[in-house]
């Protein structure tokens, strides 16, 4: 293990230590007990099998996304605009599941996820086209584009597409649903975890593979570190961020397979939760590191349902505060280490 | 001449050292009050070094400076404007979106009850536009203005923070012909007003027409010093250069019969910003030998590797480049030769552009092939670049690049900042891929090198090949012929050459 593995498990490491003191803190003042709290949300969460599975389905959406995000970080481009994307995406896999099943069957599928990839990719142009060609910051054009696309699907699903009195598609036919993680163990009994969580984790290995096996991961991260030496090198530079815009924006539809296939059969407006800016933090968290997201997604999961079912004793909004916590920490501790672990060489 | 004059600054004995590296050697000379007082010398003879020692950016290791004969030493610049010192640096220090008047009155803001003194202030400033005829117009906003322009409103600032002695940077590096004979004008104006200008300068003509006297520097050391009127040109070119060790390697070189032209610029002109960086510059480089471009810098050395590699567009004139691909070893080795994260294999790999999967295996193999070849010494082979020697980084760029064989290679500095015997060794390098008939582009500061390498010489000087020199000029049967060989190169480089 190299030194700078080894630094950034120690930083994360602390980061989470001084996070949970910090939370400790804080439920001690509202009048809470820190420990009780935290075994809780364990016995909840890591006693029961359908604790475990919410976790994990939480954690799903979180890691697909968190990939794509890393795609678009890893060559420097911030891309804000996951939650429109995401949701452009997932809108158009769902009309597309619900529109052909009855045609194409169980091919509906891939023939939605397709066309969801697409249409997120094709959000994902726009900013990269005027990044490229017009030099316009990639941040303030997603974070734009967000507003865009959200109301655009809602005005879409209420005036054409939603189901009467409701803000949802139509839903696909029972066959074409991924199947649940309870179909095979009764551990998971009644949670909505699906065969998507192997998925997701298949998704990012193969990123990892990408970002450290091949060319193109080589040259996305060429481009992140620098682009002027990249230029000399002979990397395109202006290739590479067109491809890893499309690509990491259309990834993010992915997260729709989990909900419309794995769980509700259908595009809700809202579905997303601001999964899209989470996915933010989760990446950043594994310094864009797909192995590293699998964990972080995890961990953002665990707090997700976790907030949940300690919800009766504390608000589940502590959680939220964990989960910032964790971010600052890690940006404040992060530096640290790397200045008295690093330096000593 | 005026033997009882006195000196606003006297600078003693002043001694810099940066580790072992000696910028300034016990330099001693003075500069006499309402004088226009050149410093010349090459690249690195410590002319930056002395004037941020001056201006408190540096502190001295020994040595005093004598400000009106009071012993000053000053901690930042800051305390250095306090005592009515200014310096015009090379880069602007300018807000874009901020208008002229915001930014000169930045950072010493006229406040009364907590309010800037605008009407007042901007009476000032306008005063000081028209007395030196500056021609800028206070609102405008930086980012609209041109670079000469900006250059006046950096100016402006030092007289508005009362600065009697005036330091320029090479000041007119960044101007046209047109733009050039304006600055002199301030400059003369700023001398008839009773300031005193130190002016940094690697040209000829500024020393002829602007200078009072003029002092050279050389490797740290004050060498020659003489008042403009009694300048010797052929003594001052030959002081610039010094002693120049100019023995060519022996390594032996083919010939080859059949020579092609890889490279040709005929007439090429590019514009940056509207200055013109190359003025209808003409050259070829065939295959099997060594072109090298000496000259000081900032002449348009930069703006041939640009335009050979395409960065930027050639204004009018013929670039003709006859090779697949070509080899570049650039000036900036961490900013533009690798990615300094990645290692050794992973560069080669990404040069190379042959294969699509990065697997460790191969790496691993690139990485030792390299190393094996080009000598590299470290301890780690999977080790991020940036944890290697400033030697050993440019024997592995040096190695990735001829590994590419490309026929034309591009070399610019290809030993700046390199030991000794990583120097020798790319040399050898060097003379190795010339004989495989590759044709090798040296662009360089370093004299020494170019002589020592090339099988053709070609001076720049003002975006221009203005002389160029064949081997058997530069094969020195005795001292008398260098000597002379060497004043004629050192006048064609400082822009005196007939």
């Amino acid at each position: 293990m190299s030194r700078k593995v080894k630094a950034n498990i120690i930083s994360i490491t602390v980061s989470l230590l001084v996070t949970i003191l910090l939370t400790s803190l804080l439920l001690t003042v509202i009048g809470r007990n820190p420990i009780q709290i935290y075994s809780m949300l364990a016995g909840e969460v890591f006693g029961t099998g359908y604790g475990f599975g919410q976790a994990l389905f939480k954690a799903t959406p979180l890691i697909i996304c968190g990939c794509g995000l890393a795609l678009c970080f890893q060559a420097s481009l911030f891309n804000i605009g996951a939650e429109g994307q995401l949701n452009v995406g997932a809108f158009v896999m769902s009309v597309i599941a619900y529109t052909f099943d009855d045609y194409l069957g169980l091919m509906v599928m891939p023939a939605a996820i397709a066309g969801g990839f697409a249409a997120s990719a094709l959000w994902g142009l726009i900013p990269a086209y005027l990044k490229i060609k017009r030099g316009v910051s990639e941040v303030i054009t997603t974070i734009m584009m967000n507003f865009i696309a959200l109301a655009l699907v809602n005005y879409l699903l209420i005036e054409f597409l939603a189901v009467k009195s409701t803000v949802r598609t139509e839903k696909i036919m029972e066959v074409a649903f991924i199947p649940k993680l309870s179909e095979y163990s009764s551990l998971f009994q009644g949670s909505s975890a699906n065969v998507t969580f192997f998925f997701a984790i298949l998704l990012a290995i193969l990123m990892y593979y990408v970002f450290y096996r091949t060319r193109f991961g080589y040259e996305i991260r060429s481009v992140g570190l620098n682009p002027v030496a990249s230029r000399y090198l002979g990397v395109r530079t202006n290739r590479v961020i067109l491809w890893s815009f499309l690509i990491g924006a259309g990834l993010t539809s992915f997260v729709g397979i989990n909900f419309i296939f794995g769980y509700k059969g259908y595009y809700e407006f809202g579905f997303s939760n601001n999964l899209g800016f989470t996915s933010i933090a989760v990446t950043l968290l594994a310094k864009n590191n797909p192995i590293g997201i699998i964990f972080t997604a995890l961990l953002f999961g665990v707090l997700d349902y976790g907030g949940l079912a300690v919800n009766t004793a504390v608000p589940k909004e502590i959680m939220l505060v964990f989960q910032a916590l964790v971010i600052l920490s890690i940006l404040a501790v992060d530096k640290t280490v790397k200045i008295y672990y690093l330096k000593e060489e | 001449m005026r033997s009882e004059t006195i000196h606003i600054i006297e600078f003693r004995n002043i001694t810099k050292r940066f580790g072992n590296f000696t910028a300034n050697e016990d330099i001693s000379f003075g500069i006499v009050k309402n004088s226009i007082h050149s410093i010349i010398g090459e690249n690195g003879a410590g002319k930056s070094t002395l004037m941020k020692i001056l201006f408190g950016m540096y502190a001295s290791d020994t040595g005093d400076i004598l400000i009106k004969g009071i012993p000053s030493r000053f901690r930042s610049p800051l305390e250095a404007i306090a005592n009515n010192i200014g310096m015009l640096h090379q880069h602007f220090e300018l807000i874009e979106e901020f208008t002229v008047f915001e930014n000169v009155i930045l950072g010493s803001e006229p406040v009364r009850r907590g309010a800037i003194e605008i009407q007042e202030t901007r009476r000032r400033i306008i005063e000081l536009i028209d007395k030196y005829n500056l021609g800028i117009a206070p609102d405008e906003k930086i980012c609209d203005i041109s670079i000469s322009q900006k250059q006046k409103v950096e100016i402006l600032k030092l007289l508005f923070r009362n600065s009697e002695i005036l330091i320029f940077d090479e000041p007119t590096s960044v101007l046209s012909p047109v733009e050039v004979e304006e600055f002199f004008r301030i400059i003369r104006k700023f001398k008839e007003m009773g300031k005193t200008i130190i002016l940094i300068t690697h040209k000829l003509n500024e020393i002829k027409e602007l200078s009072d006297r003029v002092s050279v520097l050389r490797k740290g050391r004050l060498v020659y010093e003489v008042d403009a009127e009694s300048l010797d040109l052929d003594l001052l070119s030959r002081e610039i250069i010094g002693q120049v060790e100019t023995a060519r390697i022996p390594q032996a070189r083919e010939e080859f019969e059949e020579k092609e032209i890889l490279l040709s610029f005929r007439d090429v002109t590019l514009k940056k910003d509207n200055v013109e960086k190359l003025r209808g510059i003409t050259f070829t480089l065939s295959s099997g030998e060594i072109y090298g471009i000496c000259g000081v810098e900032g002449n348009g050395q930069s703006e041939i590797t640009e335009a050979i590699l395409g960065t930027e567009r050639c204004h009018s004139g013929e670039l003709i480049i006859n090779a697949k691909g070509i080899s570049i070893v650039p000036d900036d080795r961490i900013g533009k030769g690798m990615i300094k994260e990645f290692s050794i294999g992973e560069n080669v790999m990404l040069r190379e552009r042959d294969s699509i999967r990065f697997d460790k295996k191969r790496i691993r193999l690139k990485a030792r092939d390299l190393i094996d070849k080009y000598d590299v010494r470290l301890s780690d082979e999977t080790a991020a670049l940036e944890s290697l020697s400033g030697g050993n980084q440019q024997k592995v760029i040096f190695g990735r690049e001829a590994g590419l064989d490309n026929k034309l290679m591009v070399l610019v500095h290809p030993t700046r900042g390199v030991d000794i015997n990583s120097s020798a060794f790319i040399y050898k390098i060097i003379i190795e891929e010339r004989n495989k008939n590759k044709g090798i582009l040296i662009i360089s500061s370093d004299l020494e090198e170019i002589l020592k390498l090339s099988d053709r010489i070609g001076v720049i000087y003002k975006g221009k090949i203005v002389s160029e020199y064949i081997k058997s000029e530069f094969e020195f049967s005795d001292d008398e012929v260098k000597k002379k060989f060497m004043t004629r190169i050192g006048k064609a480089m400082i822009g005196a050459a007939s």
